[in-house]
């Protein structure tokens, strides 16, 4: 790791202030992927701002039909929650097979979102549910937030407040572990509201993407057979020396389907 | 340079590191506790597991300085008033260990496995040790440690 | 309280009063070594620490081929905190440029091996991404890793040979002047001419290529060494993770020339070892170097990163093996073609573990009249390849058994049938094989029919058809194995047991656990021989003040060679005993009986314990033996189920009944079979070391990419002792530690290959990922269509 300086700001603004004034600095939260990036030399930071421990970042609140949690809320805190388990069960879920314990216990939800790796599992939640990414200076729905491998439409010092979830009639998702680094291979979240279907998947592209032909095909039919015809466009998948992109396709298919059979298993 | 202060098994320690002091170099170096080993870089070997607010963490992917004002508890501090913690004597009642490097994090990932999930089953334990590597034992024995800690921990005779 | 002893050179076992309760009830086993691990007050390479101590960082090719034009440090040398920046020259102008290499014998047409020159760092050129040109000397970590980013490197860019068949054709890039063809060595064993005849005699010949892949064995500590350089006596103290010492100061001292008597090796706890820990690696030499002309002790611990590129590789073999059968399924020849990947140079043992190790085992368990093998070690871009647990005996038996396997299958025969017809008969023992073993004993067809007892063989059919109705695939793979375990290095082993005047009872051994849990099983052989509690005796490893000879762990043999050295040296301290308890007694010694720590006059109650005769007398033995090789033998069966849409295998059942011989730890014997099916079953499932095909690059740099064995791979491995006792040992012991490896890889393979038969697929290579077998079962479907 390159030296840098720690700083660990008193509220959201004074970190908002602190980025502002500091070009090179980087906001910190669980970490979990910025340390370990940081150690390896693959970046280099003036600064890290420390917002993990604020509180205005914390909380689980369902309100209105909306599932609101803060950024800096831990994948385990997700996971064990009875309000999300109530409310999403899917996301109590999804939160309970990030990483591995030692991640979730330090993991948070901003932190994951921001970052948005192509084979993190928030990001499929997130888009599938169509929430509402809350930040600093405004809010952005799900749909205009993420913009490929790592790219964000957040802006320079704009930091994420809480992620607003809709509470859908009901969800699934099923992810496929990368053997090694415990990512998804392939992940895909099945939302059922009463304005549709909507299907999201990560760890198969270059980033978070809807399966707008599965979306289609579920509206119609919500069996996993339903799937099986719905055409999947592979040509941007990720290929590397663990898999091809016709497994992964086939994956994101196969993966799809263990979702919308959870469906039916999940009353509501 | 940061000024970390930390509990550490107990004992207030006061330190002025690096800001880029990693947990697990602060307390292997700094204090000396190098029964917390580090097998990688990329945080997937487990093996710098420690508590931090009672919960389990790799204490290779945090700075000392994020721990600054909390609670640590490192496998030297999990033995109490001489005697060994249920999970400690688990591991080698069931030849949980053999080269013993990853045991540490071993131990103290179980402690926190079974802190949320008290009577684990085998695919609860198995997705509890997702961050943790053990090269010799083949894991089977460890799943065994884990189920007869649980059993230990709740107060049950072998 | 506890009374843990931190810093001090010793194996010092302080239990507490009251933690253990039952140290070694018989229904436990825990191990006496257990304590300080579970405690976190072991001590580890990287664990150790002396004042003054400065540390090293090394410079590292990001290049898999290239000359060096020029390498800058006035850069690194100005950062705050550097002490020195050495270079290839440095080592040069030390002399450290040889690397000790164990083959000693001739190839074909009696060539002998060609052992390059190795630089401790390398000079001039790079020949692998990780080859380190430069080392940085800080008075801190992290000022070295700074100042290692200021070091200024110039290449120039040679082509890169990564794969084998490239490297030995004609026109590939030349890694070594003086090894024209990338080919250091090519060895042959058994008679060309017989397999020539007997395969126009066959009936049926077997083909498959066969490629056992290159593994990262991934110990799980990381690589860490010190060195003290004392002027006083111009002795270098080495605290580094090891194998044993007598090889690593065999090995040091080749490479520098300081002689053996100069270097005091310092190991307490090795954190696995796997054959990755036994060579003496050129960054301990620069160490050396380093802390001389200093003046200070110098501390580097590598990164995991650093090991994938610098560490040792294992196996890494492509082999074509033929085999001919009569029209009775009768094995009438062998003959292989296998080249084998040594990386960039050649290891202390890679060169051995793929020519000498499978030609010794290259019948298999099979009486096959003609065996052939050409044996060629290739120079690839690539990180140099070294013994990995089994070294070369788990490669051989994948070949003989996945050909056996697959013989049955296009002869339409039972597998383990066409085994039985080929065995060689128990009466047959010992059998001289055609290239040159003599295998001790073995009850093959006992052992055999156990395992397929245990496994419920004949139940398999049942089993498939239930898993076809949930729409999974179930295949069923066995494998039948022999091997030679390590005679060793050096040519004896011997152990010093002293009596202290408080009765304790400690055994000293030059051979370095690494996790096989010799404090506790050789303590028992004394203990045992000696009729006293367990408790009474210890053993100290890797003590270098007793002088003694002996060989280091690998090979399998620590038991069989030091451990059984243990037995003759408690039988000897109670014949020295019994000398000075006549004298006491005032019998003569042969009215002396000795029970239980004491002696006692025969029909008298006169009587003197171990302890208090050692109070008057230092009682003190060296006991030594020449053990050769050992063959414990064994059968496993796996079974397993594949689910078609994801093409995920789970192993359904693993049984493995062994012959280790007489086993004096169940339980150690029985984790070690644990391990060594695991790491098995990595390299069949998951591992493999990637390097790009065109740029040298590895692909599998760190854990996220190279996929490790992780808790569930198996559920449960059922270990079942065959135990037929050798007579080469004073405790009838055959070596354990390997034999995991060796029968686990084919006996997985075996399995998922018939479990994709019935769909007409053929044998796939490992590691046998989802994504391979849903391929295969998609291009059978396709097949079929």
């Amino acid at each position: 790791m390159y030296a840098l300086n720690y700083v660990r700001p008193k509220s959201l603004a004074e970190a908002a202030k602190f980025l502002a004034s500091h070009p090179e600095a980087k906001l910190l939260a669980g970490g979990m992927t910025l340390v370990p990036t940081l150690k390896q030399r693959l970046a280099r930071h003036s600064h890290l701002v420390d917002i993990a421990q604020l509180r205005e970042l914390r909380g689980i609140e369902v309100k209105d039909g909306k599932l609101a949690i803060g950024a800096a809320t831990r994948h385990h805190d997700v996971a064990i929650s009875a309000a999300v388990k109530k409310a999403i069960p899917a996301l109590a879920e999804l939160a309970g097979l990030i990483g591995d314990p030692q991640v979730r216990n330090l993991g948070t939800l901003g932190g994951s979102v921001a970052n948005n790796d192509p084979a993190a599992d928030y990001p499929a939640a997130v888009l599938g549910l169509s929430a509402t990414v809350v930040t600093t200076k405004r809010e952005i729905a799900a749909d205009d937030f993420f913009r490929g491998m790592f790219a964000t439409a957040l802006e320079e010092g704009e930091i994420i407040k809480r992620i607003v979830f809709p509470v859908p009639k009901r969800a699934a998702y099923a992810k496929f572990h990368h053997p090694a680094s415990g990512y998804a291979m392939a992940g895909v979240f099945v939302v059922v509201t009463a304005q549709g279907v909507r299907v999201a998947v990560t760890g198969a592209g270059p980033g978070v993407f809807r399966w707008k032909a599965a979306e289609t095909a579920l509206a119609k039919s919500l069996k996993p057979a339903a799937l099986d015809g719905a055409a999947l466009k592979v040509d941007d998948f990720n290929e590397d020396i663990h898999v091809d992109r016709a497994y992964r396709a086939n994956l994101v298919r196969v993966m799809a389907k263990r979702a919308v059979a959870k469906l039916a298993a999940r009353g509501r | 340079m940061a000024k970390v202060e930390i509990k550490v098994n107990g004992v207030r320690h006061a330190r002025n590191v690096e800001d880029r002091t990693l947990l697990a170099n602060f307390l292997r170096e700094e204090l000396g506790l190098t029964g917390t080993h580090v097998g990688c870089d990329t945080s997937q070997c487990g093996c710098c597991t420690v508590h931090v607010n009672g919960r389990a963490v790799k204490s290779c992917s945090m700075l000392a300085i994020q721990a600054n004002g909390a609670e640590v508890l490192t496998i030297e501090g999990l033995a109490k008033n001489g005697k060994l913690h249920p999970v400690q004597r688990a591991f080698s009642e069931c030849h949980g260990l053999q080269c013993g490097f990853c045991t540490p994090g071993m131990i103290m990932a179980t402690v926190g496995l079974l802190k949320d999930q008290p009577n684990p089953t085998e695919e609860e334990i198995i997705h509890g040790l997702e961050g943790n590597l053990c090269r010799c034992t083949g894991y089977i024995n460890i799943v065994k440690a884990v189920k007869r800690s649980a059993k230990l921990l709740r107060g049950g005779k072998r | 309280m506890f009374h843990c002893v931190r810093g001090s050179n010793s194996n010092t076992r302080t239990f507490p009063d009251t933690a253990i309760v039952e140290p070694h009830a018989s229904h436990h086993s825990n191990r006496v070594e257990d304590f300080r691990l579970i405690t976190g007050t072991g001590k580890y390479a990287a664990d150790w620490n002396l004042p003054g101590q400065l540390y090293a960082w090394f410079v590292r090719s990001d290049r898999a081929h290239a000359e060096i034009v020029s390498l800058k440090v006035e850069r690194a040398l100005k950062h705050l905190g550097v002490k020195r920046v050495f270079t290839g020259e440095d080592a040069v102008r030390a002399g450290y440029t040889k690397f000790f290499v164990i083959v000693n014998y001739p190839g074909r047409g009696g060539q002998p091996i060609k052992k390059p020159a190795r630089p401790s760092l390398a000079a001039g050129r790079v020949r692998h991404v990780g080859d380190a040109v430069a080392m940085v000397i800080a008075d801190s970590a992290a000022a070295a890793q700074d100042a290692a980013e200021l070091v200024e490197v110039e290449y120039r860019d040679l082509p890169a040979v990564v794969s084998v068949e490239e490297a030995l054709a004609p026109g590939a890039p030349q890694l070594h002047d003086d090894v024209p063809g990338n080919l250091p060595f090519d060895y042959e064993s058994g008679n060309e001419e017989a397999v020539k005849a007997a395969f126009q005699n066959a009936a049926h010949v077997t083909k498959l290529r066969l490629e056992v892949s290159r593994v990262a064995p991934s110990p799980l500590e990381l690589r860490a060494c010190m060195v003290q350089y004392e002027p006083k006596d111009e002795s270098y103290h080495v605290y580094v993770c090891i194998q044993g010492i007598n090889m690593m100061r065999k090995q040091l001292s080749f490479a520098t020339d300081v002689p053996e008597d100069k270097l005091v090796i310092h190991a307490q706890d090795v954190g696995g070892s796997f054959g990755q820990r036994s060579a003496a690696y050129p960054e301990y030499c620069m160490l050396m170097l380093a802390s001389k002309e200093l003046g200070k002790p110098v501390k580097w611990v590598s990164t995991r990163s650093e090991g994938f590129m610098s560490d040792t590789h294992g196996r890494a073999n492509t082999i074509q093996g033929e085999l001919a059968l009569d029209r009775d399924g009768k094995f009438l020849g062998l003959r292989l073609d296998w080249i084998a990947d040594m990386g960039g140079y050649l290891s202390a043992t890679g060169s051995a573990s793929h020519t000498r190790n499978p030609s010794a085992c290259m019948t298999g368990v099979y009486r096959i009249p003609a065996l052939y093998g050409r044996f060629r070690l290739a120079f690839t871009n690539t990180v140099p390849v070294a013994a990995y647990r089994g070294a070369g005996r788990p490669d051989i038996a994948y070949v003989i058994e996945r050909l056996v396997s697959q013989a049955a299958a296009e002869l339409k025969m039972d597998a383990a049938e066409l085994r039985r017809r080929n065995f060689i008969p128990r009466e047959a023992f010992p059998y001289k094989t055609p290239t040159g073993s003599t295998y001790e004993n073995a009850d093959l067809r006992g052992v055999l029919e156990k395992a397929l007892k245990v496994a419920d063989w004949k139940g398999f059919a049942k089993r498939r058809a239930q898993s076809q109705k949930k729409g999974k695939l179930r295949g069923i793979g066995i494998s039948t194995v022999i091997e030679n375990t390590g005679a060793g290095l050096f040519p004896k082993d011997q152990i010093t047991l002293e009596c202290s005047a408080d009765g304790t009872v400690t055994a000293y051994t030059v051979a370095q656990s690494s996790g096989q849990g010799h404090e506790t099983t050789f303590a028992m052989v004394v203990a045992d021989t000696l009729g006293l509690p367990l408790e009474r005796v210890r053993l100290r490893e890797s003590v270098q003040s007793k002088g003694l000879i002996g060989n280091h762990t690998g090979g399998s043999r620590s038991l069989v060679g030091a451990g059984s050295v243990c037995k003759l040296a408690a039988q000897k301290l109670i014949d020295q005993g019994r000398s000075l308890a006549a004298q006491e007694l005032q019998v003569e010694p042969s009215q002396v009986e000795y029970a239980h720590g004491a002696f006692q006059a025969r029909g008298s109650k006169k009587k003197i314990g171990l302890a208090e005769l050692a109070k008057k007398q230092p009682l003190s033995v060296m006991a030594e033996a020449t053990v050769g090789s050992t063959f414990p033998n064994g059968c496993h069966v796996a079974e397993v189920e594949i689910e078609p849409e994801t093409g995920t295998t789970r192993v359904v059942s693993y049984n493995a009944v062994d012959d280790a011989g007489n086993v004096v730890n169940h339980a150690v014997v029985e984790g070690q079979v644990h391990g060594a099916v695991t790491q098995g079953a990595g390299q069949i499932f998951c591992e493999k070391v990637v390097y790009d095909r065109d740029t040298g690059q590895l692909l599998t740099g760190s854990f996220m990419d190279y996929c490790m064995p992780r808790a569930g791979l198996l559920r449960a491995i059922n270990v079942e002792d065959h135990p037929l006792p050798s007579a080469n040992n004073a405790l009838g012991a055959k070596g354990v530690g390997e034999s995991g490896c060796t029968a686990s890889l084919a006996a997985l393979a075996n399995a998922v290959v018939d479990a994709l038969r019935p769909l007409g697929a053929q044998h796939l290579d490992m590691p046998l990922t989802p994504a391979k077998l849903w391929h295969a079962i998609q291009s059978a479907k396709k097949g079929k269509n």
